[in-house]
């Protein structure tokens, strides 16, 4: 009876695990780049922020790039995020949600032509 | 293809031997180690910028040959009042706030090719320092309006405080390409192909659905292909541009370095090149991506929740049919500033209307886009007036818009102003559709087609005319 009590506890707890996941990616696909960097990096890097500003239009293409490749993960696997849950912020963003977020700030970096249009 | 451009090929080649992980270089990697603004490029161009400094695109006017009754002056947008933003004189620079503090203007320099001082007419290193080259010729440029130090403000590029971005992108260096010129042609007029109809956003990268000429797909041409010049002078300025800095080039559809006059083999479409211009087949429709505006009443101000600002009342329209009208190439009716207003038949002051009649041989029958807007204009004197629009914007007091800028532009104080429709025919000569989606005979030769025989001076569609006789 406890065994199969305990059983039952990991099985709902597994379910509600697997849920929780099915629900976050089913999540993770229908929210885009813009909304990710928001979220995970604007809430560290807006203006006046003591971690310098960081908005797509900082850098160029091949900063960004090189950030992503090269120095995210060095920069940022000792910083805790305080605003999701006090984890790590390379175990807060997936590698899905990185892609996305890359390809936003890649695709609006300084040098992305936009027309320049008054008023 | 010259020398230079030859040694150009060359490094390029150079550059795509060497190994993948080496930094990108650009044609000026060597010329300069940090961007400091236009004074890097004067060290070795200061013949370019002096050039540049006369054009009308840094001057915005030169000889008006164009312009009827123009004589010797040099007109341009800096000393005329059209009919889209008036004269960007009064609304230079400077940034206009809403209530929420969102920014609603920057002003009209934000299409110059200044730094954001007002051109001069006399040449000096402030004038030369001021010119943006970066604008025309570096790819992957962007610049935004920031707040000088000592007050006022400027256009910089928006990489400032990133020395290693800039330092990049000021470094991919060329000839102007088609995004370059469109950062300031599509947007002109306030948005996105609001102006012109058929110089869209799209242009940068369209296919030959969209433009046979600038097809990326197809002749991938570039605006300067057609545009040729020299000097940093530009040809071509169409019907309605005042200044024409290159009265002596040609560079319509039929001169003969591009089409000649008979590019058909029927007969009958050779025909009608003699009296019908190439656009008026070949521009079946515009604004084929953007809406372009039509109709633009200053006098109906209003607010707008979705812009955050006052606004003026219009109507913009989309795949747009050309209107059909005699043009001899060469003149048009404009207004000048500080003179009475020319109205034609209907009361409407010409802002632009091309000159050209059948009984002028030298006449053809171009496409336009014909637009109708509402503009102030002095009682007595009967002038055209400016409108503030950064003010009139942010605080819906036209009264008060039209008075400052009067003010500031003719030094009349407290102006007493009336409105008055106007009409400006702008020519078509981009997004020419492929030869297959031409005018059909019928799109002229039937009842209710895109031509207005009547107003053209014909008694009646001269080929029924002609198959009446036949039978
Ligand atoms: C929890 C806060 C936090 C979050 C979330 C965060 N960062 Fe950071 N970021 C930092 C800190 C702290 C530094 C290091 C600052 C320093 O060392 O001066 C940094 C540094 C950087 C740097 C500079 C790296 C270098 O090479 O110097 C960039 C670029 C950057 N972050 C971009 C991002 C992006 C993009 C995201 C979103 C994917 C993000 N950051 C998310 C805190 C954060
Ligand atoms: C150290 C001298 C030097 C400096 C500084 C310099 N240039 Fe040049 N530039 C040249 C030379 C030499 C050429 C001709 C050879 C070539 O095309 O690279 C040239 C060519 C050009 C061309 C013609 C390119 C083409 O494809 O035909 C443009 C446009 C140009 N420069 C603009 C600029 C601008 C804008 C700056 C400032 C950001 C600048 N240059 C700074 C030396 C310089
Ligand atoms: C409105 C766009 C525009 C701006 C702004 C502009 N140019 Fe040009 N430039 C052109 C065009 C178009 C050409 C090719 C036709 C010509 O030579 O006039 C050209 C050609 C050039 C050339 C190569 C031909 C030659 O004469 O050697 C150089 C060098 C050059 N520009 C430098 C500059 C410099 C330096 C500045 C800033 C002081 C500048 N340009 C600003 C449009 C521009
Ligand atoms: C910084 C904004 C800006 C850029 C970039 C720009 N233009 Fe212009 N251009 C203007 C304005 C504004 C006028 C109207 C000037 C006037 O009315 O006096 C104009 C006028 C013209 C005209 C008609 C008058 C003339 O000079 O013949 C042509 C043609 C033209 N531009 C083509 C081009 C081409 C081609 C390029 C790219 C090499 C280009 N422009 C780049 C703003 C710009
Ligand atoms: C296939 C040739 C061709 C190409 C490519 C071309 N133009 Fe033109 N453009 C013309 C002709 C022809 C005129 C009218 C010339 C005249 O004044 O007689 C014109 C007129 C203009 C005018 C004057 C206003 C008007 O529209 O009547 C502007 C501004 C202009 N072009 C800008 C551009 C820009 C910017 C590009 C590149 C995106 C471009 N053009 C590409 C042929 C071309
Ligand atoms: C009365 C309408 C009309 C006029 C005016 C006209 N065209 Fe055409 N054009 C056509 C039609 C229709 C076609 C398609 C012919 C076909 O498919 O056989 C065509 C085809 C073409 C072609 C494709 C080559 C070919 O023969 O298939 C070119 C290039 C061309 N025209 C250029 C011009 C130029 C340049 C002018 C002005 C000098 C001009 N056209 C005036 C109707 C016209
Ligand atoms: C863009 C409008 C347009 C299109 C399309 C067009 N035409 Fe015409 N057509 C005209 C005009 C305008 C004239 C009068 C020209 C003149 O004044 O000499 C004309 C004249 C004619 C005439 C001569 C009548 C006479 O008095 O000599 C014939 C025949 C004719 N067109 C047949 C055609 C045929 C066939 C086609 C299709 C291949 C065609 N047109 C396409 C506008 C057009």
């Amino acid at each position: 009876m406890r065994l199969t009590g305990k059983i039952a506890t990991v099985i709902v707890a597994g379910l509600a695990v697997i849920a929780m996941t099915s629900m976050a990616s089913a999540k993770d696909k229908k929210v885009d780049g813009r909304t990710l960097f928001r979220e995970h990096c604007k809430v560290c890097h807006g203006p006046d922020s003591p971690n310098g500003e960081y908005t797509p239009m900082t850098l160029i293409q091949d900063q960004w790039e090189d950030f992503f490749d090269n120095n995210y993960v060095n920069t940022h696997k000792d910083v805790v995020d305080a605003k999701h849950g006090n984890k790590k912020v390379t175990d807060v963003i997936t590698p899905e949600m990185l892609k996305k977020i890359k390809k936003f700030a890649v695709d609006h970096a300084a040098d992305s032509e936009h027309p320049m249009t008054c008023g | 293809m010259t020398l230079k451009r030859i040694a150009l090929a060359a490094c390029a080649l150079a550059l795509v031997a060497a190994p993948a992980s080496a930094r990108k270089t650009y044609s000026h990697q060597k010329y300069f180690e940090h961007y400091e603004g236009t004074k890097t490029c004067l060290k070795c161009h200061k013949k370019q910028a002096r050039s540049f400094f006369h054009s009308q695109h840094y001057q915005w006017k030169a000889t008006a040959s164009n312009v009827v009754g123009a004589k010797d002056r040099k007109l341009g947008k800096i000393n005329m009042i059209n009919d889209f933003c008036t004269n960007p004189l009064p609304t230079w620079i400077g940034e206009w706030k809403n209530k929420d503090g969102k920014i609603v203007e920057e002003g009209c320099s934000k299409c110059h090719t200044g730094r954001g001082i007002v051109p001069a007419e006399t040449i000096s290193d402030e004038q030369l320092e001021n010119i943006d080259c970066l604008i025309c010729h570096a790819s992957g440029y962007r610049r935004n309006i920031y707040e000088k130090e000592g007050g006022g403000y400027e256009w910089k590029p928006i990489l400032w405080k990133n020395t290693v971005g800039l330092d990049s992108v000021s470094k991919r260096i060329s000839l102007p390409t088609r995004t370059m010129c469109l950062r300031c042609h599509a947007g002109s007029g306030g948005g996105p192909n609001f102006k012109r109809g058929d110089l869209e956003y799209k242009q940068t990268e369209c296919d030959a659905d969209f433009d046979v000429h600038m097809a990326k797909d197809g002749n991938d041409m570039q605006c300067i292909d057609c545009h040729q010049g020299e000097d940093h002078k530009i040809a071509g300025p169409g019907a309605d541009i005042a200044g024409n800095e290159m009265p002596d080039k040609n560079i319509l559809c039929n001169n003969d370095d591009c089409h000649g006059n008979e590019p058909h083999e029927q007969k009958i479409l050779n025909m009608h090149t003699r009296r019908v211009f190439c656009t008026a087949c070949h521009i079946p429709v515009f604004a084929k991506d953007n809406p372009t505006n039509m109709v633009r009443d200053w006098s109906k101000g209003h607010y707008s929740e979705k812009k955050g600002k006052y606004t003026y009342t219009a109507k913009f329209e989309k795949d747009v049919t050309p209107v059909l009208r005699w043009w001899n190439g060469k003149t048009t009716i404009m207004q000048v500033a500080g003179e009475p207003v020319k109205k034609d038949e209907k009361g409407e002051i010409m802002v632009a209307v091309p000159v050209g009649s059948k009984d002028d041989p030298n006449s053809k029958i171009f496409a336009f886009k014909e637009y109708h807007a509402v503009m102030p204009v002095l009682k007595d004197r009967q002038w055209i007036l400016p409108i503030l629009t950064g003010d009139f914007y942010v605080t819906g007091d036209m009264d008060a818009a039209v008075k400052k800028a009067t003010e500031k532009f003719y030094g009349i104080k407290d102006a007493q102003f009336e409105w008055a429709p106007t009409i400006h025919y702008m020519g078509l000569f981009h997004e020419v559709s492929p030869a297959s989606k031409a005018v059909g005979c019928l799109g002229c030769h039937s009842s209710g087609s895109r031509i207005d025989w009547k107003a053209l001076g014909y008694e009646g569609d001269p080929m029924m005319a002609l198959l009446q006789k036949s039978h």
